[in-house]
Parts: C-alpha cells; sequence; structure tokens
C-alpha cells in the first residue's frame, strides 16, 4: 500500500520526467528542416512499379547483353561466310533450320543466326550513335535557341523551313547524295534526327528559363554557358534520356526503309534492314518465311521495348507522379 | 477639398475629428531627414527611367513610367505599391535583367543601363545583389548549396584556389546564421526560412554595397518572418548595405525602411521619410493606402475608415501631374492645382490627421 | 479570318522560297552520274560535258540559281533523262498525280475517323480492357517500324483475305489494303492525342460537377469532353499531313500504286536526277501546302487558334 507521502514523490518524479522543458537550441532547429526527397530515387520507385516497364527492361537488357556476347560464344558461325554443301559442292541456299544452323541459312548459303545478331548489333550501333548526336547536337541548338534571344527569331524560322520538308525525303536524298555507305546512313539519319530534339529541348527551356533561379545566375553574372549547363541541361536530363529511349526505335525503322528503296548498307554488312530485304525477296515461298520471321521478332522486341521503355521512363521521371 | 472628392469613404462611421495640431514627431522626422540628406552620399539615382514589355498586340506594357528618385549610402528604401504596380520591374532595371526604355540609372553617378563597358558592367554585378520574393523558385534544385552560394565568385575570379573558395562559402553560411555542413546538401533539403537564408548568403559572398530584396519575406511564413527582417537588418549594420527593400506590406516597410517611395500602376506619386509618409500623407493614393493597414486594437479599427482610392479625381487633361519636392525630402506626384492644395495643407500645419491611429 | 489566312499565305510562300533554294543547293550536290542517261559508260569526257553543259550546270551558281527560279515560274520542271528519257517531267508526274492524291486524302480521311473513334473508345474505358487493347495497338505501331510490320500486312491480308496484292485501278478491291495500310499510324496517333485530351478533360472539375448534377455521361461526353478535347487536337492535326505523305511514299511503292511515291523509289534507284529534283520539289512544297490548309482550316473552325497563332511563327 502506497503511503500518500509516497505518491507525492513518485508523481513529482514522474512530472520531472515526462514534462521537461525543451530548451531553444537554434542549431538543432536549423536540421529539422530536413526533408529526404531525392529526384532520382523517386523515379526509381515509381519506375519499378510498372511492372511491364520491368519486365521488358529485364528482356531487352538480356537481348542486347547477348548481342553483343555472341560473337565470343562457342560455336558461333561466321555472319558473311558463305557455307558449302560438302555433297553437292554448292552453296547451302535456304536451308531450313536445324541443329547446324539454328536459324537456317539465305538464299546464298549463308547463316542467318549468326546474321541476324551481326545485323542487331549493326542497327543497335547506328542507332545509338545516332542517338548521342541527337543528344549532343539537338541539345546544343536548342538550348542557344531557347535561351539566346537574339538567335531565337532566325533558329525558328531556320526550323519552319526544315521541319515543312517531309523528313522521309530528307533522308532520301541525303542517303542519294552520299551514296550508300555505313558512313552515310549515320550522316543522314544525323542530319534529321536532332530537329525534334531541338525543338523539345528549346520548349523546354522556354519553359523554366524565366524561372526565378536563371534571373538569379543573371544578377551574379553567371555567363550564358554556364547559365544552360548549370540550371537548365540538369532539368533535362531525364527528358533527354527518354528522347533518344524513343529514338532508337525510329532510327531502326529508317534503316529498314533506306534499305528497301535501295539507299542501304551495303550487303557484306548486316544489318536488321539488309536481313528484312533479304527476307521479303523470298517471301512468297510460305517455306522460306523463317528468314522474314527472325529479324521481323528481333526487331519488334526491340523498338517495342525501346518505345515502352522510353515512356515508361518518362512517366517515372515526371516528379508530379512522384507522390 | 480635393483630397475629401478623391476619396470615398467606406466606413458609415461619420466621425471627422478634425486635429489641427502640428505633430511634433513630424516636424522632427522632416528634421533628421534634412541633416541626412545633407551628410549622405548618393548611391543610386534613377533618372525618369521607363521599362516597358511587348505586349499583345502592338502597343507595349508600361510596367515603369518615368521613375525618379534617390538613394542614399547605409539607408533602407522602402518600395511599396499594389500588385503589378512595377516595382519588380524597377529592381530588375536596376540589376539590368530588364532593359530600360528611357532614363538614366547611376550608380555612384555613373550610368549603369544600356550598353556599358566590360569593367563597370563587372563591377556593377558585384556591388548590386538581389535577393529573390520565392525561396522555392529562386535556388536551383539540381545543384548544391556550396555551388549555389560561391556562383557568383566564380564569375568574379573571386578567388585564388579552391580552400579560399571553401573558406568563403563557409564564412557566408555562417552570417546569416547556417551551418557550413550544409554546403554539401540540395537546396530541396531545406525550409522555406533556411532557403532565403541561402539566397542572402549567396548575395552576400559577393561582398555587396547594394542590395535589392524584392520582397524577401512576403512567401515565407509568419512565424519566420522576423526572423529574416532581423537578419537583413543585423547585416546592415554590420556591414553599411544599403537596401531597396520592395515590399507591398507597410507595416513590414515602416518597420525597416528609412524613407518609403510608393508606386501606382508604373508611377510613383510619393516619396518621404517614413514618418512623415506615415504621418502626413499627401497623394489620395499613399492616404488610401494607409487607411488600409489593419490597427491590433479592435475599437479604434471599429472606428476607422477605409478610404477608396478613385484615379479619376485626378483632372490631368489640362495639366499633368509632376514628380515634385514639396518639402524638403517629401516628393509628390501632383499638377500645379494640386501643388497648391498640398502647399496650403503643409502651411496649414495640419497635415493629414485621419492616420493619428497609427501612431 | 482572312487577315490571318493572307498572313498565313505569306508565311508559306516566303518559307516555301527558302525550301526551294535549299532543294537547288542540295541538288548541286547530287552524284553527276544521274545525268548522263542510259549510255552513261560509253560516253568519252568531251560527251558527258557537253551533257552537263546543255543542261546549264556548268554555269556559274549564281547563274544557275536564277535558270531555276525562272523555270520554276515557267513550269517548267525539267526532262527526264533515264526513267522516260526525254519526256518532259511534268507529262510523266500528270498521269501520277491523280493516285497520290487520291490515296492521300483517303487515308487521312479514313485516319482521321478511325483515329477519332478509337480515341473516343478508349477514354470510355479508361483503365478497362478496350483501353489497354488499343494502347497496345498504339505502341506497336508507333514502336515498330512500318516497314516491318506493313510488309506483313501485305502478306497475310493477301493470303487470308484474298484481296489482290499488287494495285489494279479497275479493282476497287486492290484500293482497300493501300489505303488501310497508309492509315494505320495516323490512326493510332490520332486515337492516342484524343484520348489523351479527353482524360485530362475528364479530370476536370467541372466534370465532376455534370455528373454530380446527373447528366448522363453519354451527354457529357459529347457536349463537354469531345468539344473541349477536340481544340487541341486540330492544334495537332496539320502536322499528320506530313506523317501520311512520308508513309504513302514506301505503301505506293510496295503495292506497285503508280503514284509519285512509287516513282521516286524508282527514280532514286536508276538515277534519273531530274525526276528526283521535281519529286523532291514537289513533295517539300506539299508539305508546305498541307500545313498551310490545316492552319487555315483549323482557323476557320476554332476562332481562339486563329488569336494564339497571331503571335507569328507556328
Ligand atoms: N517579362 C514581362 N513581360 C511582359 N510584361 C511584364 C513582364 N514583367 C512584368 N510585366 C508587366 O509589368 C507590370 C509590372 O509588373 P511587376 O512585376 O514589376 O509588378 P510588381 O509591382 O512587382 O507586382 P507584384 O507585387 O505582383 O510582384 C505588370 O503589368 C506585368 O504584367
Ligand atoms: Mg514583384
Amino acid at each position: 500500500m502506497m503511503t500518500a507521502k509516497e505518491k507525492e514523490v513518485i508523481q513529482a518524479i514522474e512530472e520531472q520526467e515526462l514534462f521537461t522543458f525543451a530548451q531553444y537550441d537554434p542549431e538543432a532547429a536549423e536540421r529539422t528542416g530536413y526533408s529526404d526527397y531525392s529526384y532520382w530515387r523517386s523515379t526509381i520507385r515509381v519506375f519499378l512499379r510498372n511492372k511491364t516497364a520491368v519486365f521488358l527492361l529485364i528482356l531487352m537488357t538480356s537481348l542486347v547483353a547477348f548481342t553483343f556476347i555472341q560473337p565470343y560464344l562457342p560455336g558461333q558461325k561466321d555472319p558473311i561466310k558463305i557455307h558449302i554443301d560438302p555433297n553437292t559442292g554448292l552453296q547451302l541456299r535456304n536451308h531450313p533450320p536445324d541443329k547446324e544452323f539454328w536459324f537456317g541459312t539465305n538464299s546464298i548459303g549463308q547463316d542467318l543466326w549468326a546474321r541476324l545478331w551481326s545485323g542487331t548489333r549493326t542497327s543497335l550501333l547506328i542507332a545509338i550513335i545516332v542517338g548521342i548526336w541527337e543528344i549532343v547536337f539537338g541539345t546544343f541548338v536548342g538550348a542557344i535557341w531557347g535561351y539566346v534571344r537574339p538567335l531565337e527569331a532566325f533558329l525558328t524560322e531556320a526550323y519552319n523551313v526544315i521541319s515543312n520538308i517531309p523528313t522521309t525525303i530528307i533522308l532520301m536524298l541525303i542517303a542519294y547524295i552520299l551514296r550508300p555507305s555505313f558512313q552515310t546512313m549515320i550522316i543522314a539519319m544525323c542530319a534529321t534526327g536532332w530537329l525534334g530534339m531541338a525543338r523539345f529541348v528549346r520548349n523546354q527551356i522556354v519553359i523554366i528559363r524565366d524561372r526565378e533561379y536563371n534571373l538569379a545566375s543573371r544578377c551574379l553574372g553567371t555567363p550564358t554557358g554556364r547559365i544552360i549547363v548549370k540550371n537548365l541541361l540538369p532539368y533535362l536530363v531525364s527528358v533527354m534520356v527518354m528522347r533518344v529511349a524513343l529514338s532508337i526505335p525510329g532510327t531502326i525503322g529508317w534503316e529498314v526503309f533506306l534499305t528497301y528503296i535501295g539507299l542501304g548498307l551495303p550487303l557484306n554488312i548486316p544489318s536488321l534492314g539488309n536481313l528484312l530485304n533479304e527476307g521479303r525477296r523470298v517471301m512468297m515461298a510460305p517455306a522460306l518465311r523463317y528468314q522474314l520471321f527472325f529479324p521481323a521478332v528481333v526487331l519488334s522486341v526491340i523498338t517495342v521495348s525501346f518505345y515502352v521503355l522510353g515512356n515508361a521512363f518518362a512517366d517515372a521521371s515526371d516528379p508530379r507522379n512522384h507522390f | 477639398m480635393m483630397s475629401e472628392t478623391c476619396i470615398k469613404t467606406q466606413s458609415t462611421n461619420m466621425n471627422t475629428g478634425v486635429n489641427q495640431g502640428i505633430n511634433p514627431a513630424v516636424a522632427d522626422g522632416a528634421l533628421e531627414a534634412e541633416q541626412k540628406a545633407k551628410k549622405a552620399e548618393v548611391i543610386l539615382e534613377l533618372k525618369n527611367v521607363r521599362v516597358q514589355f511587348k505586349g499583345k498586340g502592338r502597343k507595349p506594357i508600361v510596367a515603369v513610367n518615368d521613375v525618379s528618385f534617390q538613394v542614399y549610402k547605409g539607408e533602407t528604401l522602402g518600395l511599396v505599391g499594389e500588385t503589378g504596380s512595377g516595382k519588380t520591374s524597377i529592381g530588375r532595371a536596376i540589376v539590368r535583367i530588364n532593359e530600360t526604355a528611357a532614363g538614366e540609372i547611376l550608380f555612384k553617378g555613373r550610368r549603369i543601363n544600356g550598353v556599358i563597358p566590360k569593367e563597370l558592367d563587372r563591377e556593377v554585378t558585384r556591388k548590386i545583389q538581389m535577393i529573390f520574393q520565392d525561396p522555392m523558385a529562386s535556388l536551383n534544385e539540381r545543384a548544391k548549396v556550396d555551388y549555389i552560394v560561391s556562383e557568383g565568385l566564380y564569375n568574379i575570379g573571386g578567388f585564388k584556389d579552391e580552400a579560399e573558395r571553401r573558406a568563403k562559402v563557409e564564412k557566408a553560411l555562417l552570417e546569416v546564421g547556417l551551418l557550413p555542413e550544409f554546403a554539401s546538401r540540395f537546396p530541396h533539403e531545406f525550409s522555406g526560412g533556411q532557403r532565403q537564408r541561402i539566397g542572402i548568403a549567396r548575395a552576400l559572398i559577393m561582398e555587396p554595397e547594394f542590395i535589392i530584396a524584392d520582397e524577401p519575406i512576403s512567401s515565407l511564413d509568419v512565424s519566420i518572418r522576423a526572423q529574416v527582417l532581423n537578419l537583413l537588418l543585423d547585416l546592415q549594420k554590420k556591414k553599411g548595405l544599403t537596401y531597396l527593400f520592395i515590399s507591398h506590406d507597410l507595416s513590414v516597410v515602416r518597420f525597416i525602411a528609412d524613407r518609403v517611395a510608393v508606386m501606382y500602376k508604373g508611377r510613383l506619386v510619393e516619396l518621404a521619410d517614413t514618418e512623415e509618409l506615415f504621418h502626413s500623407p499627401l497623394h489620395p493614393y499613399t492616404r488610401a493606402l494607409l487607411s488600409a493597414i489593419p490597427v491590433p486594437d479592435p475599437r479604434i479599427e471599429k472606428k476607422k475608415k477605409v478610404l477608396v482610392y478613385d484615379p479619376s479625381c485626378h483632372d490631368y487633361s489640362k495639366d499633368p501631374p509632376r514628380w515634385v519636392e514639396i518639402k524638403k525630402g517629401h516628393f509628390v506626384l501632383a499638377n500645379n492645382a494640386e501643388i497648391d492644395q498640398y502647399l496650403a495643407k503643409i502651411d496649414a500645419g495640419g497635415l493629414a490627421n485621419e492616420f493619428l491611429w497609427l501612431q | 479570318m482572312l487577315k490571318y489566312s493572307l498572313r498565313r499565305l505569306l508565311h508559306s510562300l516566303v518559307t516555301l522560297f527558302m525550301v526551294l533554294t535549299l532543294v537547288f543547293l542540295l541538288m548541286r550536290l547530287l552524284p553527276v552520274e544521274g545525268y548522263y542517261g542510259e549510255r552513261a559508260d560509253k560516253l568519252t569526257p568531251a560527251q558527258k560535258e557537253a551533257i552537263l553543259r546543255k543542261m546549264g550546270l556548268l554555269d556559274p551558281w549564281y547563274v544557275q540559281l536564277r535558270n531555276f527560279y525562272l523555270q520554276l515560274l515557267r513550269g517548267d520542271l525539267g526532262v527526264s533523262v533515264i526513267y522516260r528519257a526525254n519526256v518532259p517531267v511534268k507529262e510523266i508526274l500528270a498521269a501520277k498525280i491523280p493516285y497520290s492524291v487520291a490515296f492521300g486524302l483517303g487515308a487521312l480521311v479514313l485516319s482521321l475517323v478511325a483515329g477519332l473513334a478509337m480515341g473516343i473508345h478508349m477514354a470510355q474505358n479508361k483503365g478497362l480492357f478496350w483501353d489497354k487493347f488499343w494502347t497496345w495497338y498504339v505502341v506497336f505501331i508507333n514502336a515498330v517500324p512500318g516497314a516491318v510490320y506493313l510488309l506483313f500486312i501485305q502478306l497475310y491480308g493477301t493470303s487470308i483475305t484474298g484481296l489482290p496484292m499488287l494495285f489494279d485501278r479497275y479493282n476497287v478491291r486492290s484500293w482497300i489494303l493501300p489505303l488501310v495500310s497508309m492509315s494505320l499510324s495516323g490512326i493510332a496517333a490520332n486515337a492516342m492525342w484524343l484520348r489523351r485530351f479527353m482524360v485530362d478533360e475528364l479530370n476536370k472539375d467541372y466534370i465532376r460537377l455534370a455528373r454530380a448534377k446527373g447528366m448522363s455521361s453519354r451527354a457529357i461526353m459529347v457536349k463537354h469532353v469531345l468539344r473541349n478535347a477536340f481544340v487541341p487536337l486540330a492544334n495537332y492535326l496539320p502536322a499528320s499531313i506530313l506523317f501520311t505523305i512520308s508513309g504513302s511514299i514506301y505503301v505506293e511503292s510496295l503495292y506497285s500504286i503508280p503514284g509519285m511515291g512509287g516513282l521516286l523509289v524508282t527514280a532514286i534507284s536508276r538515277q534519273d536526277n531530274p525526276l528526283v529534283q521535281a519529286l523532291v520539289l514537289i513533295y517539300s512544297s506539299l508539305g508546305i501546302l498541307g500545313l498551310f490548309l490545316g492552319d487555315v482550316l483549323m482557323a476557320i473552325l476554332d476562332p481562339r487558334i486563329r488569336l494564339e497563332k497571331q503571335g507569328g511563327a507556328r
């Protein structure tokens, strides 16, 4: 049984422990402003919520990885070697898929499996080079267009002129002028690809260029170049990643189209365009349609993956979707 | 009387107890201002400045029209006016973000608007700094505090080596009451008040003489406004800074400013010593503004009349208004007829009396 | 209205002038073999030079440029050298243009009608099966190059439905596949944009209010959502003309339609420079004309655009 006195003491102790006066500590107060929101972490979190995108990311990463390690795997054939039938001494034409030639051979006896991966490599390489150029040059022009006001009218007019000509026509014309080759392909697509990017970057910059922090930089006398690099471009990284992801299917498509009209890569360089074109020539014979299917399937998986991933990333990188 | 026709009373209370006595505080204030003006050196002067923007049609939007005033070294000049009156445009014209369409801006006697030599440009960039209204928008979210604060130093080559730059950043952060370790963080990790102080540190590191504070506390939480205001006052005392303090909150301006300029639709309508302006405003617009200040005493608040300014009361068709110094240190926008009225009012000794409750 | 159209027309003409000049400059870079005709291998260097001189290609550039403009003003597009040697390009084109125009307009209308229907269907079923289904259609069409899926449409479209594989102008059934092929990407684009704008509109407060007031969802769709969603869509429509042009070149060639697109592919593969030049000029002008007509049409439909665009550049 507790005495009244004991109760009092306990109460006093409890009060002391439960309610202590907080001292004002300015330093501690400073620390409370802290929030641990991180742009990139949130972007990744939102991206990972998208199941389809994650699946395609894994699928595509393995596919691309495989494309690049395939030549070093054991038992791989040379993509341009023409195989000879030992019985007849003739080219091993249109040999259907079997244990030896996994995807069969084409109409002059080359191994389709090897050609397919080699062609995918070529097409991806072109797409990536063009994509990088698109980022570098498109962003450069777009940044100047959006931020350097004296040039704005001129660049707008130039854009209007070029964008009025259908891209197809420009591509065909350049490829025609320069004659088909690997470089031509890249130059033609670099010549047109940056336009969309430049306009895109410009529109983004117009949106953010008059935000107060840019005015602050101008007050501090920061040169235009550094304002673009430090204040504007970091805000565009995510949208640029998305644009490149979306440009890859486009570039692959143009390569196929140019090949179709006879302005593609030389035949001794396998590419998805060349393979599809070879497949198209024999597609009327149902038994030979495998030559069209294999490249078409690989191409579709790659383009759809990049497209979906680009869009999923765009959604994930939008801060509005972070909460 | 002109001021009676100019201003409509919104209160039903018709009690206009007229007090004709001279207010001693006003007289003192005027005297002080006079002495100060004699001694003080003019650091910044605007002469008939005009700022305009391209409008939708052919007609440009005139944001600042024929504005002239002087700022003395070491003082705080408050600039008040309703939203859209052109306060920010003046501030930005001084730091040369907005081009001037006419007039001159002189900094220590040298013209700094229009085309100026490179080295003057550098000097001005360094000596005139700006503090922005919205701390959420005025910091680059993708740069670390370290870069944000030292950005200006990079531009003027303000350090010999990395160590010196770090030391300067640290000092600037300490001066505004932030911890040096914050340098390695990103702006989104801070509260509004802290961000505003980062903005102040960014200006301070340039060792400026003149700072334009464009509504530096209006987007802050009420609880931390005083903190930032006190910081600004402390810094002014320590470093002898001159402020152009833009605000639409008259109580804040009265607290911080030595003199106050009132702006209406792109023009200055009145400029005077703070106490003089608050006790004896001349221009009907100023009087309307002052009447709208809330008073903490409910009894007074109830009796108080809120005046509404009606610009059509001026008849400027034949006799356009001028910017005149009607009394030493007291400027007002008025035409000849109005000047006579104002002078008569001053002579009568009883400047406005409706504002006694403000004291 | 008239004022806007005139201003827009003037802008188009300036653009056209610059595009023509640009094309001229590019044309001077064309491989010269494309001017010699069939017997290129057998010609002596002197003969080759004579041909170039006769075509005015050895004149100083400013003379060439002047002649180029003068020729265009007269409506002279030059003479084909290989495709049909010595026949004026104009004559060759006269027979081809009607097909291209018929298919182009047909595809535009089809992609508009089907695209809008699909977009409405998606918005109405937002988040449900059909929305996802059509979304996959849009993704597939946008991602996979037309050069690939159109090939399969030709292959299986003909074998499954029994439609003819090549174009035959007297057989109406042979029009179906190319027309559908040309429209697929337009349908996808129109559906995607309309869905996006409609969903934006559906999320607005006034729609919720209309619902709360008991307005039927069909009436809401028609009266508010569709009408308001069409405005941003209209802004985007003129540009779709360019896509249609791009798409038609491949499809025409695939189905052997005797239009300009197929002709361009042939002219390039056979190196007929004057023909290539004429077609490039026509296609570029078509792009400009299309954008102009689109803009004016939209300005008639929606006065808001007129006001917005008075600022100048599009
Ligand atoms: N960049 C600009 N382009 C066009 N008009 C502008 C621009 N900046 C300001 N204006 C116009 O100039 C006028 C004055 O604007 P300003 O921002 O100087 O007003 P303010 O007094 O600072 O208002 P607030 O209290 O809202 O900040 C306004 O009518 C505004 O619309
Ligand atoms: Mg302002």
